[in-house]
């Protein structure tokens, strides 16, 4: 299944031996778009990295961009003020929904649901004008800054979010009807694709494709970092059979962590210290700390971050040109690097139809596999 | 195979068509009718062009999410006849959304040189114009335009649905331009359209 | 509120492993506080030698339950005085233990996030093993104890080109496949295009990138 095919959601090439109908052996393989970003990286400043950060998972903008800052206010040694650490949570959760709005829109129309894909756009539109709102552009927002934010919540922003919010929590219900009471979706993504939590764990998936399988592991608890001890959360963890997960858990796992985030960012706003009216100018020190410019050489940083498609670390070496401005090396860890062979190795035994559905259902992003 | 000659005469329909083929070919040639339905063929596929492009299922990066929140519920690209294929043989329009990498650089030529004629290229976004922010890289083309022939560039990083829809538009207004069926030689006055460089 | 790890807990457990590592012969480990926004995380820092990373990812995956190997780093330090290549190994310990099954359907495994000591607590351990100037430098693979770390030392040797002992199917997964051998760009003696290129001052209108269209306006 070559680089261009509609339902490999980006650009790989999935070699599949085949007996038959039956899925024997499959071998992924990536690249397509290797684009050096961690070549590319070491001649940039690190405020000059986070517009990379952006566009390596493209789905899912914010989550990287702040992964990649939280690693660099590690290396550089900088505390963030809690305003700012409540705007970037509105931001990530935010984030958080688009993208599985996203991953609902490409996985109907791989089960062979189009309406659905349209309907899961529309309210992504909604998503990405709170967060144009935000960060000024409708997908890489460069929004975080070393030590804070770049700009306060705009005027208003607490109460469109509210209105929008609502009205997407209803429409979430509309979905779970067009999927739940759908035979063939059903049938299509029930007792297909299992994966074991063990082998799950061991090869370092993460995420929700791990917590569908009744695995609680979520990196926003086990290793803390930002403002969500502050809110009351809990991971979304789906009851799967002895046998695994299959797509359907998947497929709930990320509808509820869609609830999930939107409960967090209505929270996050009730509870935002100084409330979500007033508004501070871009370098306020409430919402931006200063930073340094330089890291010398020996010092490292480092930072493991909840992406919507699992654990995601950056690490920093610093020391490199321009005398400590620009890293020596940054190191990305890309969750769906790990996950793509093994939802390979979960074909095995089924299918060719399944294949796209058992893809689709663990949420691939080649920007970040491919780096 | 044998030295002997056949001594059965094999009907072949093969050689029929060339034969039959050979033969009009000929006689249009001398009476002139090829080139009047040439360019009379010329100006109707681009009439049917003008209205009904159908571009590649092609997700490279980035983009790719922009061109698909074109298509759909509110930058709805299809009203304009613009209306995805996944198949290269089905498609005039080859809409390159990311950079090219050395490892893409001959899928893409093969995806394009399997669209038929007539065919047109859309550069979208930073990457495929020229590498964009990756421009440094040692693994991404300077712009897709150092492998395939570009019609349009669409600047932007990534470049807005608006504008995308913007990119069709200069597109139909350049095929109207040029009236007939592109040769394969395209001359100066074919030069690629930048969108929003009025 | 929400549920989360209590920083004490999580000194105590990476003080703990810090120590248990650090009785293996060629291994120091420490506790390392490293900041995370508004919070301080605990996690252990240890240095290995070549010999003893094996014997040492033994003891991590069997009497200290680390769950899997995150990401592997390579740097190339041409010119630092104690080593030329290192290798970075990021492990993790997950802290959750396999869900139960009931009558065939799988409970799920809320943890009691205060309740975790010892060796359940969630941990990041990060494992830097140096090694000398050498034109092949190698490292013994972990591709048995842990599955993660297979693809993650393919890219190790495609990008900065750190062999791994005993790895099977070694093969380019990022590159081309057709890239020659011995080239791995992310050598310090690569240098990018155009590197040292100050383009905002030197070419505003980027010409000079690509010569064939200096003629044209843009």
């Amino acid at each position: 299944m070559g680089p261009q095919h509609p339902m490999t959601h980006g650009l790989w090439t999935l070699k599949i031996k085949v007996d038959g109908e039956t899925v024997v052996d499959t071998e992924p393989d990536l690249g397509y778009i290797h684009r050096g970003v961690e070549k590319i990286c070491e001649a940039r400043d690190f405020t000059q990295i986070t517009t990379y950060c952006d566009r390596l998972c493209y789905a899912s903008a914010n989550t990287w961009s702040h992964s990649y800052i939280y690693a660099a206010e590690d290396l550089l040694g900088v505390e963030v003020p809690e305003r700012a650490e409540y705007i970037r949570l509105i931001a990530v959760e935010l984030q958080r929904i688009a993208s599985h709005l996203m991953w609902l829109g490409a996985y109907g129309p791989d089960i062979g649901n189009l309406s659905i894909m349209v309907w899961c756009l529309r309210e992504r539109e909604m998503m990405m004008d709170l967060l144009q709102e935000l960060g000024g552009s409708r997908m890489h927002y460069n929004f975080p800054r070393i030590g804070g934010v770049k700009r306060d919540l705009p005027h208003g922003f607490s109460q469109r979010a509210q209105a929008k919010l609502k009205l997407f929590l209803n429409r979430i219900q509309e979905y779970e009807a067009l999927f739940d009471e759908s035979t063939v979706f059903l049938v299509r993504s029930q007792g297909v694709g299992y994966a074991k939590p063990e082998e799950m764990i061991n090869h370092g998936v993460s995420g929700p494709n791990v917590r569908a399988a009744g695995v609680d592991y979520d990196v926003r608890w086990a290793h803390p970092y930002s403002v969500y001890s502050e809110l009351d959360w809990q991971p979304s963890v789906e009851r799967s059979s002895i046998k695994g997960a299959d797509c359907y858990d998947r497929y709930r796992v990320r509808v509820e962590e869609m609830r999930m985030s939107a409960s967090m960012v209505l929270q996050a706003l009730d509870k935002i210290p100084g409330g979500s009216e007033t508004y501070h100018e871009p370098g306020d020190p409430k919402i931006i700390a200063k930073a340094p410019s330089r890291a010398p050489e020996g010092t490292y940083g480092s930072h493991h971050f909840e992406d919507s498609r699992g654990e995601s670390m950056f690490y920093l070496a610093g020391g490199g040109e321009g005398r400590g401005k620009m890293p020596y090396r940054v190191s990305i860890r890309s969750p769906m690097f790990i996950t793509i062979p093994y939802a390979a190795k979960c074909m095995i035994g089924y299918k060719v139809a399944d294949i796209p559905a058992i893809m689709g259902s663990f949420d691939p992003c080649i920007g970040e596999t491919d780096r | 195979m044998s030295d002997e000659p056949p001594n059965f005469s094999v009907f072949n329909s093969r050689i029929l068509v060339d034969t039959v083929g050979d033969v009009t070919d000929e006689a249009l040639k001398a009476s002139r009718m090829k080139e009047v339905i040439g360019v009379l063929g010329g100006r109707l596929f681009n009439w049917g062009q003008r209205k009904s492009l159908f571009p590649l299922h092609l997700g490279i990066k980035c983009c790719a999410l922009e061109m698909a929140a074109a298509g759909a519920s509110r930058f709805d690209a299809e009203r304009f006849g613009v209306f995805f294929r996944s198949s290269p043989r089905q498609c005039d329009v080859l809409l390159v959304n990311g950079p090219v990498s050395k490892k893409f650089a001959d899928p893409i030529v093969r995806l394009w040189e399997q669209m038929p004629e007539p065919k047109w290229c859309i550069a979208m976004g930073e990457c495929a114009i020229s590498g964009g922010p990756y421009f440094q890289s040692y693994n991404i083309l300077e712009g897709v335009d150092t492998v395939i022939p570009v019609d349009v560039y669409i600047p932007g990083c990534p470049p807005r649905p608006e504008a995308l829809i913007d990119g069709f538009g200069k597109l139909r207004e350049k095929i109207i331009r040029i009236g007939g069926v592109p040769s394969e030689v395209r001359p100066m006055s074919e030069a690629p359209l930048i969108v929003g460089d009025e | 509120m929400g549920k989360k790890i209590s920083a004490a807990a999580q000194q105590k457990a990476a003080e703990e492993l810090a120590k248990a590592i650090s009785s293996i012969d060629g291994v120091s480990a420490e506790l390392d506080s490293r900041s995370s926004g508004t919070q301080v995380r605990h996690t252990v820092s240890a240095t290995s030698t070549p010999d003893s990373w094996r014997v040492l990812a033994e003891t991590l995956a069997a009497d200290h339950g680390v769950d899997y190997c995150s990401m592997i780093t390579g740097i190339h330090w041409p010119e630092a005085a104690d080593k030329t290549w290192e290798v970075v190994y990021h492990l993790m310990r997950t802290g959750v233990t396999d869900p139960a099954a009931i009558e065939g359907v799988v409970q799920p495994n809320i943890t009691d996030s205060d309740a975790l000591t010892g060796a359940d607590v969630p941990m990041e351990i990060q494992i830097s093993i140096s090694l000398p100037d050498t034109r092949e430098p190698m490292v013994a693979s972990v591709q048995d104890i842990w599955v993660g770390a297979d693809w993650n030392e393919k890219e190790t040797w495609d990008l900065v080109g750190i062999d791994f002992e005993g790895h099977e199917g070694m093969r380019r997964v990022l590159n081309p496949h057709e890239t020659p051998v011995g080239y791995h760009p992310l050598q310090k003696q690569h240098k990018l295009r155009y590197h040292g290129f100050e383009e905002m001052y030197d070419d505003a209108q980027g010409f000079m990138r690509k010569p064939a269209d200096a003629g044209k306006i843009k």
